[in-house]
């Protein structure tokens, strides 16, 4: 028993230090990126700062409207491509969960390709800009994370097909429910797990997301904020790295507003993430064991 | 809940739709239409010249800018302008795309660092002779052959530099007050060795300041130090010596003037003249200078380079020139304006891009924006910002475009800054294999591999960090990732290209 005591503190000891080892570079960043840029190259990067400052922030606020309007996109997209995003890939995946439904495995095998190949970015922008005439909308923010989470569809339909029991859905199709109310009234209401992990890793992906901006969008009026903070990032290495930096003649922010992005851009999905972690384990796992 | 499910459906239907087409369109890129203007409306209708270029900034009044600048050319050559500003941190994906995708793109900016070369290789750019010749009087006489020459692929022309310092000397940048303080005589500093003394004044009397910091973490102080006695031919693979004056491309990493230059360093670094982790600073040398922590450093500078550094720095400095000035292939073709295939209508293009080398106000609007609003004129050619704004909504990076020494001066300039400029790229020593550019795609692998190998070493040894006796090894490492297939390719390609000079 005594033994036992002590391995469990062991165990904690070092689960609390491997915490703080995975903390303490945030907490690093976060501090920066209220020092004093001055007291940031003089005497570097420490905990407890010399002289704080929020210049950093003053320097990002000071176009508050341009930061509140790419916030303002940026929670748009994630809101709207998550919800829609969780729709098509259930009513995708459920079909394919079912074992009496026709043409399944070629659907399933399609779904599946798309993970192996794709277009090509050339192929792929040409469809979004000439056939669809996304560029410059905010539909290009949203579009293109919609249509390439095969991954997420097969995980959801093997948590339908080892989650739900077929008698299940045999008896509430025997008391006269459609298709259509089974899956609204019984399938989804039975995966929550799997619908809040991938609700996470879509929200996630949409949050984190600069790459459609960065080639579909020039309208600075449809900036999200990690398009925008990228944006600024390699606007300034390039500005810091070039021998024309002095040509430029731009006052270029520096270190502590690179961290003061790093913290506005990561702070609301670090918040979001441990009231998700519950399902986000159950969804993952759940759908590994076949039962 | 049935509303969501159609538009779900609907959803789920383009979904399908376009995963096929993703698949047809994998083999053709080229099926997109370019927007051509209907033949028949041409004569009522301008044309809308699209122009793409590098920003840093937003340009929140580049709308503003553009219907300005439109006004005069719907007048001059019937044709409107629309300005498409890319930032640089997207402009390799969004070029790229845009050439491909065939979208409207008439003119655009041209850099050797951004895939010139490769551009004008996959036939994106359209040959600029014959247009020159019809519509670009102006730019011939602006430019002058010898750097239109410069620009030459495969004999002919694809970009037009834009006007600016066009040529480069280098030296040291150091902080006046300390130079007043100490009553340093900067007459007397002939060379880089002669610098010595300085560095030791500061060090010896000014605890916390170090005496020479980098320029930035690409540009080390060895660096400037040989780069004037070289071409480097972009990449520093493969050189040339004698500022380019011999033909025969060689190893730079095996060249005495490199070993000396390591040297020099290297006794700067030991002696605590250089900041002790100058390998791994990622901050500019202006940035160290602003935050009181270095006296100088080494950079390459043009006339009027002093007023721009205290801008930057918000101290006064003190530069030494101690190299010629000295131009090359890099110089020239660093900055171009180019016409793309996707140009509906290249003869427009080259009429707007001859006015922006000749027309006064189209060069002043898009370099400085509308009088008053975006600046005040002081004088007949004298401009500064106006009153009471503290950020302008329109901040262009003039170098990028155009004929620059048309435009006003910014007050706290020298006032003949331009006439000094001109005098500046006249005067320099050039390259003989100035108007060459070398394709490394047929020896890409070699590139990559020795890559590597200087991203493992050159700082290190540029900055004095590493012992110079390290160089033996850095050298077979390099022979080891192909360095001389690189350079004999170069030199294949060089002496082709001769040939081809000497035949004109």
């Amino acid at each position: 028993m005594k033994s036992n005591h002590l391995n469990q503190w062991v165990v904690h000891t070092l689960f609390v230090i491997s915490t703080c080892a995975c903390l303490f570079p945030f907490l690093l960043l976060f501090m920066a990126s209220f020092t004093d840029e001055k007291a940031l190259i003089t005497g570097g990067y420490s905990i407890w700062p010399e002289k704080f400052s929020l210049d950093a922030y003053i320097f990002l606020l000071k176009d508050s409207a341009t930061l509140l309007r790419a916030y303002g996109i940026t929670i748009f997209i994630t809101v709207v491509g998550t919800a829609v995003g969780i729709i098509i890939s259930t009513l995708l995946a459920y079909p394919l969960s079912r074992s009496d439904m026709p043409l399944r495995k070629i659907l399933s095998f399609i779904v599946f390709f798309t993970l192996l190949f794709n277009g090509g970015l050339v192929a792929t922008y040409l469809v979004y800009t000439e056939v669809f005439h996304l560029k410059n909308t905010i539909l290009a923010l949203i579009l293109p994370g919609l249509l390439t989470n095969g991954f997420y569809i097969l995980l959801i339909r093997s948590y339908f097909a080892t989650s739900i029991p077929v008698a299940l859905i045999e008896s509430a199709y025997i008391d006269g429910a459609t298709e259509f109310r089974i899956f609204c009234s019984i399938v989804m209401p039975l995966s929550l797990p799997i619908l809040a992990t991938i609700g996470l890793m879509l929200s996630i992906s949409y949050w984190n997301d600069w790459f459609n901006g960065l080639i579909y969008v020039t309208n600075s009026k449809l900036f999200s904020i990690q398009n925008m903070l990228n944006r600024m990032l390699t606007d300034l290495q390039f500005l810091q790295q070039s021998d024309i930096a002095s040509t430029a003649g731009a006052s270029i922010p520096t270190d502590t507003v690179r961290m003061a992005i790093a913290v506005i851009g990561i702070l609301p999905i670090f918040c979001a993430y441990p009231f998700f972690q519950k399902y986000f384990i159950k969804g993952l796992t759940v759908g590994a064991v076949k039962g | 809940m049935s509303k969501k499910m159609k538009a779900a459906a609907g959803l789920l239907g383009i979904a399908l739709a376009s995963s096929s087409l993703l698949a047809a369109c994998g083999s053709g890129s080229d099926t997109g239409k370019g927007a051509e203007p209907a033949k028949g409306a041409k004569e009522e209708k301008p044309y809308e010249i699209s122009m793409a270029f590098m920003t840093f900034s937003n340009l929140k009044d580049v709308g503003l800018v553009q219907d300005e600048i439109s006004k005069i050319t719907k007048e001059k050559i019937n044709a409107t302008v629309k300005l498409v500003p890319i930032s640089i941190s997207a402009w390799n994906q969004q070029v790229n795309l845009m050439l491909a995708a065939n979208e409207n793109l008439d003119l655009i900016v041209t850099m050797a660092s951004r895939n010139y070369g490769s551009q004008v290789a996959k036939g994106q750019l359209v040959p600029l002779d014959d247009l020159l010749n019809k519509y670009g009087q102006g730019i011939k006489d602006a430019v002058g052959p010898e750097l239109l020459a410069a620009t030459k692929v495969g004999g002919k022309i694809y970009g037009i530099p834009s006007m600016r310092d066009l040529a480069t000397d280098f030296g040291i940048s150091m902080r006046k007050d300390l130079v007043d303080k100490y009553k340093i005589d900067l007459s007397k500093v002939k060379t880089w060795e002669d610098l010595e003394p300085i560095f030791k004044t500061i060090k010896d009397n000014e605890p916390g300041i170090v005496p020479l910091v980098q320029q930035n973490n690409s540009q080390t102080p060895a660096l400037k130090i040989y780069n004037a006695q070289f071409d480097l031919l972009g990449d520093s693979m493969g050189v040339l010596a004698d500022s380019g004056s011999d033909l025969k491309v060689q190893n730079l990493f095996e060249t005495k003037q490199y070993a000396d230059s390591l040297a020099l360093v290297r006794k700067w670094y030991q002696a605590g003249y250089i900041l002790k982790d100058i390998a791994n600073s990622q901050e500019t040398g202006q940035n160290l200078v602003k935050a009181g922590k270095a006296f100088s450093y080494l950079t390459n500078l043009k006339p009027g380079y002093e007023q721009q550094d205290a801008a930057q720095t918000g101290k006064e400095m003190a530069v030494i020139r101690l190299t010629k000035p000295y131009m090359n292939s890099y110089n020239v073709t660093s900055f171009m304006m180019s016409i793309a295939k996707n140009s509906g209508n290249p003869d427009k293009a080259m009429q707007f891009m001859n006015l922006l080398y000749t027309d006064k106000n189209i060069a002043n609007l898009i370099s400085n924006g509308i009088e008053g609003k975006h600046y005040v004129k002081k004088s007949d050619n004298i401009i500064a910002p106006v009153p009471g704004v503290t950020e302008s909504g329109y901040l262009f990076n003039q170098w990028e475009v155009g004929n620059n020494y048309l435009t006003y001066i910014w007050e706290g300039t020298d006032p003949k800054i331009w006439d000094q400029m001109k005098a500046f790229k006249d005067s320099a020593v050039k390259s003989k294999a100035l108007g060459f550019t070398a394709d490394l795609e047929p020896i890409k692998t070699e590139v990559a591999a020795v890559t590597n190998v200087l991203n493992q070493y050159k700082v290190g040894l540029e900055t004095g960090t590493l012992d110079p006796s390290l160089l033996p090894e850095f050298n077979a490492k390099l022979k080891a990732a192909g360095l001389d297939k690189i350079i004999a390719e170069k030199q294949k390609q060089l002496d082709a290209w001769l040939k081809a000079e000497g035949n004109k």
